[in-house]
């Protein structure tokens, strides 16, 4: 049997509901994780912070869709939106969606809730719903490649 | 959940050659002669603690750079859960080139390694949630660059708020100012220097007053290497734990054998200092015996426990 803590990422890198946006930044880009699991003291998960979430918050509505000479004055609107921004905490921006898996849940149950849920990544928490882990969808599709190699 | 704390750690890369012909161009052509692996003290005592069977074991530490994402791969292939402060900085890379005609023995030591302020921020930060489910925090090894040497007792008075023991294998002035901090258990280590609490030691006595000193300075229970054996220190009484009739393979990774056995002797039998200690020196003994650097099961410590004499010194 195909079981999560077989194939899971044991770490209990994350962001704290006081840290900052800034911190948080930092970390994705230091880990190359686009999606941060969010804690509290103890340790306990409560939610996710996404990059795309904050991305949303200071990219003006029009970026990306506008002509040359507009795209310079639209980035520097952004950069000057995420100094605004970088200061305030994480709870602001996080989603406190708890979508997660155990190390003893089976394979195909991540491949149930990934896919319903369109999710790159699911935290794996213990019994106390604690941070453990995280399960990423590359995972899943390694996991279907043995499954078919069997 | 078991927490190890390594601070310092290094990416750790053998090189095997036939000679050693420093100025020559050298050719590996075996992947078996590179052996390329996650260093630091209490990163090899968890990666013990998890091959002897405990589900959570988790190591805390800096890494840095994009190295420090393949430290961190590395550390996983081991099932121990990482809890990393990524660090702007590139990871340390220990460099061993070990010629087999004649035996030569060549270790490049990279001490370039610096954490910044905001780096040890965020450490402390991870440390407070991190160490929440466990009753152990064993914090083994050197420092980087940029850290206060009173980190160590930082980290000691964080986890006595928190009411978690403290294990410390440590030397030099972070081990002199976390004595402060009054840790239960303290391992110095201190080939580099041959100092304890900046005095030099020789003789058994100097042993015998190094342990009594560090008593006085905070520590409850001291267990220092003296040459092969061990001499442990409780509250009235030293001892000291040899082995008989072995033969040395190997000293790599004794120490944190050693470390992780007194661990998971405590954690599965009521306290008793002295029998921890034999039970963590025949782990040393199974290290010294063959060539691998790591305890896989309880059952290898236990054959060797005959082998372990216990005398009373003091």
């Amino acid at each position: 049997m195909h079981l999560v803590k077989d194939y899971m990422m044991r770490t209990l890198n994350s962001v704290c509901t006081t840290d900052d946006v800034e911190d948080v930044i930092r970390l994705m880009h230091k880990t190359e994780m686009s999606v941060l699991p969010v804690v509290d003291w103890e340790n306990n998960f409560l939610g996710t912070i996404y990059s795309k979430n904050i991305l949303k918050n200071v990219l003006p509505e029009q970026y990306g869709f506008l002509e040359t000479r507009r795209l310079l004055h639209e980035v520097n609107q952004a950069a000057e939106n995420l100094a605004d921004i970088k200061t305030r905490d994480v709870t602001d921006y996080m989603s406190r969606r708890k979508l997660t898996v155990r190390e003893d849940d089976k394979m195909n149950n991540v491949a149930d809730i990934m896919l319903d849920n369109e999710e790159s990544y699911l935290f794996v928490v213990n019994e106390e719903e604690k941070l453990r882990g995280y399960i990423s969808r590359a995972d899943l599709l390694f996991y279907l490649l043995e499954v078919g190699e069997e | 959940m078991i927490t190890t704390v390594t601070l310092n750690p290094a990416i750790d890369r053998e090189y095997f050659v036939e000679t050693n012909d420093p100025g020559e161009h050298q050719y590996i052509y075996e992947d078996a002669d590179i052996k390329i692996s996650p260093g630091g003290k209490g990163l090899l005592s968890a990666i013990n603690l998890k091959n002897m069977g405990y589900p959570d074991v988790q190591n805390i530490g800096f890494v840095g750079g994009k190295q420090g994402l393949f430290f961190e791969k590395m550390v996983q292939d081991n099932n121990v859960t990482t809890n990393y402060v990524y660090t702007t900085n590139e990871i340390r890379n220990n460099i061993f080139v070990i010629g087999k005609e004649p035996v030569t023995y060549t270790h490049y030591n990279d001490y370039t390694y610096r954490v910044e302020e905001r780096d040890v921020d965020e450490l402390i930060k991870r440390y407070k949630r991190g160490i929440v489910d466990s009753e152990y925090v064993m914090i083994s090894g050197s420092i980087p660059e940029g850290l206060e040497f009173d980190i160590y007792k930082r980290l000691i008075d964080i986890a006595d708020e928190r009411d978690k023991t403290v294990y410390l294998h440590a030397s030099g002035e972070a081990l002199n100012q976390a004595l402060e901090a009054e840790p239960k258990f303290v391992v110095p280590y201190f080939k580099h220097t041959d100092k304890i609490l900046d005095e030099e030691i020789k003789t058994m006595d100097d042993y015998i007053k190094a342990g009594r000193k560090l008593q006085e300075a905070g520590a409850e229970y001291v267990m220092i290497p003296f040459h092969c054996d061990r001499l442990v220190f409780s509250k009235d009484e030293v001892y000291s734990i040899s082995a008989k009739d072995f033969c040395l393979l190997n000293w790599l990774g004794a120490g944190e054998a050693y470390n992780a056995a007194f661990f998971d002797y405590i954690l599965n039998n009521e306290f008793d200092f002295v029998e921890a200690n034999r039970y963590a020196g025949a782990a040393a003994l199974v290290i010294a015996e063959k060539r691998d650097i790591f305890i896989h099961e309880q059952e290898e410590i236990e054959d060797m426990l005959d082998k372990i004499k216990v005398e009373r010194v003091e």
